[in-house]
């Protein structure tokens, strides 16, 4: 299987003392990657790097080959992204929000748009502007401007946040759906584990700025009886020796 | 890649400085025509009031409606700056069409004055040596600077509308010309109203009665500056446009010329006097008015005629008298009363009957300060000037000013 | 280039969704309709011709150079970097395939296009004014002459404009941008006065350059002097105002 994303020697101090430490990753062509771990652990953090949104102090992202440093044109061309929280501009229509996105991608026209829109159920809100929307509305249009040029590799941030239940099912739908259709890469970071575990089929723990462990989800409902003892006992295990040195 | 970034920013920020730094001090050094202008006018005065031992100055200013000249003043000044003496003879013509001329003479010990109108020499004699420089440096006045700040922020960014145009020999030609479009039109309306007021004057002959669409249509200039940087020749001019009440087009030009000739060989001569209208005055100094010459000739009655409306005709009243009983250089005393014809007796009243008493001024010995003490021993100020040519006096007394009809001017009574 | 233009458009549509350019283009006529009254007063009040058709562009301009357009360039400025900088916006174009510089040079352009776009409404409607009330002193001379003073009017726009863009990369509130902008702007204005050998170290004192276009003998040094200050002050400001942005996080 192809390496679509390789996070190498990742590491990003802030000045409060957190952030993320050598991080490691491969995330494989087909890979719904569940990117779990506790508050402040530092998934935003190298979400961020991943995204070009920070630089990394040491290290590099590689997407689809491309340096997301010094290619970063390149590396994000098949990429959709949403980061902590689907922001959309207040001022234009949905429609219009999908627009600024479209311009950057040649194949994207009127009429994927519209697919899009229709895919995440908003297609009757696509004049409205978002200073309306609900949280989950908006959360529903992010998705629609990730998805929109056809991304192989789709990095979304807690993109459950806001959504009801419906939402939700509607949103691992579509995930599993685009994962089967268009063998799209999911890169995802949640802390509804329940979620994460019916949809993703590798996981990944982050804790202290540190990753814990990468497994796939076959081999770790094997060992647990479900993924959120997995991730207690991997926690825990960690946890008792707070500061390893850094 | 990161690091080609870094280099590329770092060059074009330097680039960007270099450029800046280079061509800001390029900028500075570069004084533009207005800043050159400037500079040898301030150098023209520092010299013309340190430097030169004498020099002529010509200014000439006319002011013309459609070619026709309305206005103009013609001043030719000579200063010996090394004997302390200068002169200048003027003619005038106003807006309308009085003219006049003359000529002035000023040393250390005289002031001389005198005009074509009355053809008379008024000399003013000092008996102190006064301190008299013969020009002065206006630079060197206090509000020069702000002055200066003031025309700089005006002028703006017209300064660079001063062309200079530099000579062979070190001299050089300064010019700079600006029509309707290049002049601020805040100025252009602000100095039109100004120019307006100015020559308008609705009622005489020659007034220029601009009433519409009036605006400044161009403003030029040229200055020549000899090799020391001396200013020799100003030459400014502004064309002015409108229309009078009754529709026709003026085209006012208003041309000022100044020239500074003879630097260095300017003689200024006294003028000889012998046979001439002279009427002489002594002061102490410049800063005193002239000297009371011989008050005694003051002691005795002045009077003037207290006229009022009767029966719709003007008709004498009475007169009121001034009596000087005792004069000298220090003070002067008398008593003031009023006379009535018959059947205008009722008009008397003891206000009008009072003794004063005056002490006269330092500076203008001419001039008194006044005690009266009225016969209803009430006390009042006032002033007493003599007229030692007209042979009249003034006397101006607080209270008897706020009555209606009061003549302050009295002649001596002959009889 | 495609990326660029694509940035350049998104910016361009941004700018012209939003309220803020319209009130500047309502501001912007309303100027003119006032000084058009006032001139009209002034002239049947006090019998001054006030301006000819050919000066009430110049007129209009020697104004608004120093009030509005700066004014709603300023806002206009801040609101493309503060205000995006300030609800995660920026997120929405840099997850896009387009590198920071050009985003950057997108927003800058489009800046641009904006003051380049108030300036020729502000030419085109006091030239309609002019001819309409004032058209008495036309001439193809004239008119010339003003597309010239309102096109070179543009560059110490876009040099004040890279100042703002610089103060937005440095502070993060938009408001204490815009009053530390109009602050640089005044004391600028008041050293001009009193440095005046200096002012044309200032971008303050470019604002009035256009005049040196309108002289009867043209300048040639004394533009090119000035026109080297702005570009070297527009290459430092737009270095540095990138340098800024590119090592933002957001």
């Amino acid at each position: 299987m192809d390496k679509v994303i390789e996070i190498q020697n990742l590491s990003k101090l802030y000045p409060n003392g957190r952030g993320i430490h050598e991080i490691n990753l491969d995330i494989y062509q087909g890979d719904i990657f569940g990117f779990l771990g506790p508050n402040g652990a530092g998934k935003t953090t190298a979400m961020k790097v991943m995204t070009g949104l920070i630089r990394p102090d040491r290290g590099d992202v590689r997407i689809s080959g491309y340096s997301v440093i010094e290619d970063y044109e390149k590396a994000m061309a098949k990429v959709g992204c949403i980061i902590e929280t689907a922001e959309s501009y207040p001022y234009l229509s949905a429609f219009d929000n999908l627009k600024q996105a479209a311009r950057y991608y040649p194949g994207v026209d009127h009429k994927r748009m519209d697919e899009v829109l229709e895919l995440t159920g908003i297609l009757r809100y696509k004049n409205e502007k978002p200073r309306k929307f609900s949280l989950g509305m908006k959360q529903r249009l992010g998705i629609a401007a990730a998805i929109l040029s056809r991304p192989q590799i789709v990095i979304l941030d807690e993109p459950l946040n806001g959504l009801d239940v419906e939402g939700m099912i509607d949103m691992r739908k579509l995930i599993k759906h685009l994962a089967e259709t268009e063998q799209t890469t999911f890169f995802i970071s949640s802390h509804l584990i329940h979620d994460v575990e019916l949809t993703c089929n590798r996981i990944g723990v982050v804790y202290n700025g540190r990753m814990l462990n990468v497994e796939s989800m076959d081999s770790i409902l094997k060992n647990y009886a479900t993924l959120e003892n997995y991730f207690v006992s991997e926690v825990e295990r960690n946890g008792r020796v707070p500061s390893r040195a850094s | 890649m990161k690091l080609k970034k870094k280099t590329a920013m770092l060059m074009s920020f330097t680039l960007g400085t270099l450029l800046f730094a280079t061509t800001a001090l390029a900028d500075i050094a570069n004084k533009s025509g207005y800043e050159q202008l400037k500079d040898s006018l301030k150098l023209t005065a520092e010299k013309a009031s340190g430097e030169f031992d004498s020099f002529t100055l010509d200014i000439s200013f006319v002011v013309k409606d459609n070619g026709e000249i309305v206005m103009s003043q013609n001043q030719l000044e000579k200063y010996d700056r090394k004997n302390g003496a200068s002169e200048n003879t003027f003619s005038n013509e106003d807006i309308s069409g009085r003219s006049y001329s003359g000529y002035n003479y000023f040393d250390k010990n005289t002031m001389i004055g005198f005009s074509n109108g009355d053809n008379t020499y008024h000399v003013t004699e000092f008996t102190d040596e006064r301190k008299f420089n013969s020009f002065d440096n206006p630079f060197k006045q206090e509000e020069a600077e702000d002055v200066e700040k003031i025309a700089d922020a005006l002028v703006g960014s017209l300064k660079d509308y001063v062309m200079v145009n530099e000579n062979p020999d070190g001299s050089r030609e300064l010019s700079g010309s600006l029509s309707e479009v290049q002049i601020p039109p805040l100025v252009n309306a602000v100095s039109s109203f100004a120019l307006k007021q100015e020559f308008n004057r609705p009622y005489e002959q020659r007034g220029l009665n601009l009433s519409k669409d009036i605006y400044v249509k161009e403003v030029k200039g040229t200055a020549s500056v000899n090799k020391d940087g001396v200013l020799e020749n100003v030459l400014g001019t502004a064309v002015l446009s409108g229309t009078d009440a009754q529709g026709k087009a003026h085209e006012i030009s208003i041309e000022i010329l100044g020239k500074m000739t003879d630097i260095n060989s300017t003689v200024v001569t006294k003028p000889d006097l012998t046979g001439k209208n002279v009427v002489k005055e002594v002061a102490k100094s410049a800063e005193y008015g002239p000297e009371f010459s011989n008050p005694q000739k003051f002691v005795g009655k002045f009077k003037n005629d207290i006229v009022i409306e009767k029966d719709g005709k003007l008709v004498k009243a009475g007169e009121r008298i001034v009596d000087i009983t005792s004069i000298d250089s220090q003070s002067v005393s008398g008593r003031y009363h009023e006379e009535y014809a018959q059947g205008f007796e009722q008009m008397a009243s003891k206000d009008k009957e009072f003794n004063f008493e005056g002490t006269f001024e330092q500076k203008s010995s001419r001039n008194a300060r006044l005690t009266i003490n009225t016969d209803s021993s009430k006390t009042y100020n006032g002033d007493m000037f003599f007229d030692e040519y007209a042979g009249k006096i003034y006397f101006n007394v607080n209270y008897l000013l706020s009555r209606r009809g009061y003549d302050s001017n009295y002649s001596p009574a002959f009889e | 280039m495609a990326v660029f233009q694509a940035a350049l458009l998104n910016e361009v549509e941004k700018l012209y969704k939003k309220k803020k350019a319209f009130v500047a283009i309502i501001l912007s006529l309303s100027m003119i309709v006032l000084g058009q009254l006032i001139i009209v007063g002034v002239r049947t009040g006090f019998g001054v011709r006030g301006v000819g058709s050919a000066e009430f562009p110049i007129l209009v301009l020697s104004v608004v150079v120093n009030t509005i357009l700066p004014l709603f360039t300023a806002l206009v400025a801040i609101d493309s970097f503060s205000g995006e900088f300030s609800h995660n916006m920026m997120r929405i174009t840099l997850t896009r395939p387009v590198s920071r510089f050009k985003v950057f040079s997108a927003k800058v352009t489009a800046i641009s296009l904006f003051i380049l776009a108030n300036l020729l409404l502000l030419l085109v409607f006091s030239e309609l004014a002019g001819f309409l009330f004032n058209a008495n002193s036309a001439s193809f001379g004239g008119f010339a002459r003003t597309v010239l003073a309102y096109l070179v009017s543009f560059l110490p726009m876009l040099v004040l404009a890279l100042g703002i863009v610089l103060l937005a990369n440095i502070f993060k509130s938009g408001i204490s941008v815009f009053f530390l902008s109009i602050l640089f702007f005044l004391v600028f204005k008041v050293l001009g006065v009193f440095f005046s050998s200096y002012a044309s170290l200032f971008i303050t004192t470019h604002l009035d350059w256009y005049n040196l276009w309108l002289a009867h003998s043209f300048p040639g040094w004394k533009i090119l002097r000035q026109l080297l200050i702005m570009a070297g002050y527009g290459i430092m400001l737009f270095t540095a105002g990138f340098y800024l942005f590119d090592k933002k996080e957001f």
